[in-house]
């Protein structure tokens, strides 16, 4: 009797898990047998398109939004007026051809014929709608980018002029990144915003399915795309936090590209008969910004020149980063406005000339001390730096931070003599990378104080020439590799596992557009 | 037992409201939201109105009232990162970490019923020895390890159960057993300690001087009342494989709570850290009280006053 009541439990206990689990994943299931027919070694070209990311997105709100992992995916929902290619070069996105009317104003001829997912048409008063959105707004995450904005004028159906209260050399880069995918405002305007994020409508080539929070979104073709028919059914962004997890999806097939492979699974990719490693550079140079505050060890010029060439920056790429990364001296690398090339793919390295700027700046070995400040993130070549830089005589004090610490005290503008940190360039244009070293800005932080550097990025942020503008920031990187404000370690580059099914060249700004994506024959 | 139920209930509000407390003051004294919500770009007049707007320039204390004020008519805020009322966010979670608790405790339940027997009854036999080894290692075994190692072999190389996310049962097999392991091992070792102290009572010889056959005498007399300890176990470890799944949840993109919880620490998403851990305590509390309950049912000599 007693044992069959015990029985009975364990039958009860089995019944609720299938009931649970079976309400928990019914697109999943549909999922799982596009995956198997997928790793059936490939009889027909499969249609569905699996992506596994570290991080989920955001929201399906462009402009509240602030990490590239959630741009990466939509840019597939929603376009932007103007399109970077994978060289980053501008090309026709909605807008087909654009023109400087003067300084403050440019006129967009937009496309005709493109429809929202939901049928509206797409016209001059979505892109009002948009533009304004986010540049009034001041509590949307992209906010910042966009307040220069003042007016977007809608001069007919097919025609707008977006106004700017100056001159704005970066109105371009600002239009083809995150904040500026174009919403549809009459949708909004019936529904409301709250149902547009749980209906996205866009007039990108795939369209909104599903999003289970950080587990997967999905998203399927848009059958009336204007630039043609997109090349998959269905696109399934996961996400997989855990790196060893979304290795071992890639090797069992579950996935066709993964994201962010650490380096030591690289090798056991590469060993994968039908798996495949391809990098490519992200915008983002790993680096250390100095405080040259009076009395500050770091203040003086010969200690820094000491401390760049104390570190081996090639030695770092090949042991922590597993070869991914290009030493540089400058943070402009190729592919923003502005790069010098002559100072990319190259380094310093002379630990004894370190050893004797140090002497000569006056310090006697151990007596330069600094704290070199890192989130945690980066802890390993901080270590390795922080060991470098002791061999020619400093004494480091490693300040591994949390990273919600070290944002913290980022912006704080709290860290001591050193922080180590890895800055991304979202708008490809150098003024990303040197607005810090201005006066106001780095009032705090570097305290940096150059008055031709500023005489001349001062010039460049309102500068409309590009050829003039593009040679005051290779002026300023030239002066920054003498004077060194910050000593650059490397540029990182994006690591992905693919399956042999799908072709996949990674981008330079870690987007995935669908589309650029092809099954293999 | 009516009066006590009530009481017990009572007693639960103070309990939450200290644990509201305590979790916003960590939370704001931990790090700056801000500072990870906006671009690289972002100036310092922008964080300044990105802090007024989420209202953190206020002071702590009238922060706290407001929040406590929402709270109470079940508003914790929204996430910063979704925009969505964290409370909404946190019980969407809910059902995930159930169902991978609820097989958890099923597949411990399943391994450590009759192993604990077993070895209680064929004490200091070889079965035992090898049950207790079994169970130690089980027990031993690092969560984030054992998940790792049974993607490996299961879906890596044999290809047999998908790799991680939540879908069919074949998603929840590999991280419910991951999580039943280390807490069937500990069951075992207490169905056995408690089977053998009871094997070793009086009224267990008499049942046995009385001609009752084994079964009967282990299944009715033994069983039943060496499970009391083992009940207040398996209450204890349910509430924590709810909360504390969080490396089982990371390792396998289970989207549970347990994994909203780890990113919303990592973006210093206060409204749903918050939340959260309100939901969790609460179920903590509740399931202590169905823990008592069960006490009573299982022994009627436990008495409440």
């Amino acid at each position: 009797m007693r044992k069959r009541q015990w029985t009975g439990m364990w039958i009860t206990l089995l019944a609720v898990v299938l009931v649970l689990s079976a309400c928990g994943g019914k697109s999943a299931g549909t999922n799982n047998d596009s995956a198997s027919s997928e790793s059936g070694s490939g009889t027909s070209a499969s249609t569905t398109l699996t992506i596994a990311a570290a991080t989920d997105i955001e929201s399906f709100d462009p402009h509240n939004n602030n990490n590239t992992s959630s741009e990466a995916v939509l840019v597939n929902v929603f376009d932007y007026l103007i399109k970077n290619d994978s060289e980053q070069k501008k090309v026709p996105g909605l807008a087909t051809s654009w023109e400087q009317v003067n300084d403050t104003t440019w006129r967009f001829k937009l496309r005709e014929g493109v429809t929202f997912h939901n049928g509206d048409p797409f016209t001059s008063a979505d892109v009002k709608y948009t533009l304004e959105r986010v540049a009034k707004d001041n509590t949307l995450k992209q906010n910042s980018y966009f307040k220069n904005i003042v007016e977007v004028k809608a001069v007919d159906e097919y025609t707008v002029d977006i106004i700017t209260d100056g001159p704005d050399p970066l109105l371009l880069n600002r239009l083809s990144k995150m904040g500026a995918g174009i919403l549809p405002a009459k949708y909004i305007e019936d529904n409301g915003f709250d149902s547009f994020l749980k209906q996205p409508v866009g007039t990108g080539p795939y369209k909104f399915s599903k999003w289970a929070k950080d587990d997967r979104v999905e998203l399927v073709k848009n059958e009336n795309y204007f630039d043609g028919e997109p090349k998959w059914d269905e696109v399934v962004f996961r996400v997989i936090p855990e790196a060893s997890t979304r290795v071992s999806e890639l090797l069992a097939g579950g996935v066709d590209i993964a994201a962010s492979i650490p380096s030591t699974d690289i090798a056991r990719i590469e060993g994968e008969a039908d798996k495949k490693i391809v990098k490519a550079p992200i915008q983002r140079v790993l680096q250390l910004i100095f405080r040259q505050t009076e009395g500050s060890v770091t203040a003086d010029p010969k200690v820094r020149e000491a401390i760049d060439l104390a570190i081996d920056k090639q030695g770092i790429v090949d042991s922590i980063a597993g070869g991914a990364g290009i030493v540089t001296r400058t943070s402009v690398t190729p592919g923003n406005f502005g790069a010098d090339p002559s100072l990319y793919k190259t380094s310093l390295y002379d630990q004894e000339k370190a050893k004797q700027l140090l002497q000569e700046a006056g310090y006697a070995e151990g007596e330069a001390e600094m704290t070199i400040s890192v989130s945690s993130q980066y802890k390993e070549p901080a270590e390795v730096v922080a060991a470098m830089l002791e061999q020619v005589g400093f004494k480091i004090n490693l300040d591994v931070l949390e990273p919600s610490a070290f944002s913290e005290r980022y912006s704080s503008k709290s860290f001591k003599e050193i922080f180590m940190i890895g800055i991304g360039n979202s708008l490809f244009d150098a003024s990303n990378n040197y607005n810090r070293y201005m006066l106001e800005e780095a009032k705090g932080e570097s305290d940096y104080n150059n008055p031709e550097v500023e005489k001349l990025l001062q010039s460049a942020l309102v500068n409309m020439d590009p050829a003039s503008r593009e040679k005051e920031y290779q002026q300023v990187q030239q002066i920054f590799a003498e004077d060194r404000p910050a000593v650059y370690l490397y540029q990182m580059e994006g690591v992905y596992g693919t399956d042999n099914r799908v072709n996949f060249e990674p981008r330079s700004d870690e987007m995935f557009y669908a589309d650029e994506i092809t099954p293999a024959q | 037992m009516g009066k006590y139920v009530l009481r017990s209930l009572l007693q639960v509000i103070p309990v939450l409201f200290i644990v509201s407390l305590i979790v916003f003051i960590l939370v704001r004294v931990t790090g700056d939201p801000v500072a990870l919500m906006l671009p690289e770009t972002a100036t310092a007049e922008d964080r300044v109105v990105l802090t007024q707007a989420l209202g953190l320039d206020q002071p702590l204390f009238t922060q706290y009232m407001k929040f406590l004020g929402s709270a109470l008519q079940g508003d914790f805020g929204q996430s910063f990162r979704y925009g969505e009322p964290a409370l909404q966010l946190v019980l969407e979670r809910l059902p995930a970490s159930f169902e991978l608790a609820v097989a958890a405790m099923f597949f411990a339940i399943v391994m450590a019923v009759p192993l604990g027997v077993a070895s209680a009854v064929k004490r200091n036999t070889f079965t035992d020895l090898i049950i207790s080894g079994i169970s130690v290692i089980g027990k031993a075994m690092p969560n984030f390890w054992m998940g790792i190692m049974l993607i490996l072999l299961f879906s890596v190389m044999w290809g047999v159960l998908p790799v991680s996310g939540r879908g069919g049962v074949s998603h929840l097999i590999l991280p419910a057993f991951t999580l039943g392991v280390g807490l069937a091992a500990q069951m075992t070792r207490l169905i056995r300690s408690s089977m053998l102290e009871i094997l070793s009572q009086d009224y267990i010889r008499t049942a046995r001087s009385k001609g009752l056959g084994r079964m009967v005498v282990i299944g009715k007399h033994a069983f039943r009342n060496g499970l009391i300890p083992v009940v207040t176990i398996m209450s204890l470890q349910f509430t924590s494989l709810i909360g504390g799944t969080l490396i089982t949840e990371t390792v396998f993109s289970w989207p549970g709570l347990g994994q909203l919880l780890v990113v919303a620490v990592n973006t210093h998403d206060m409204a749903i850290v918050q939340a959260a851990v309100f939901v969790i305590a609460f179920i903590v509390v509740v399931t202590n009280i169905l823990t008592d309950v069960a006490y009573r049912l299982l022994d009627p000599r436990i008495k409440y006053d």
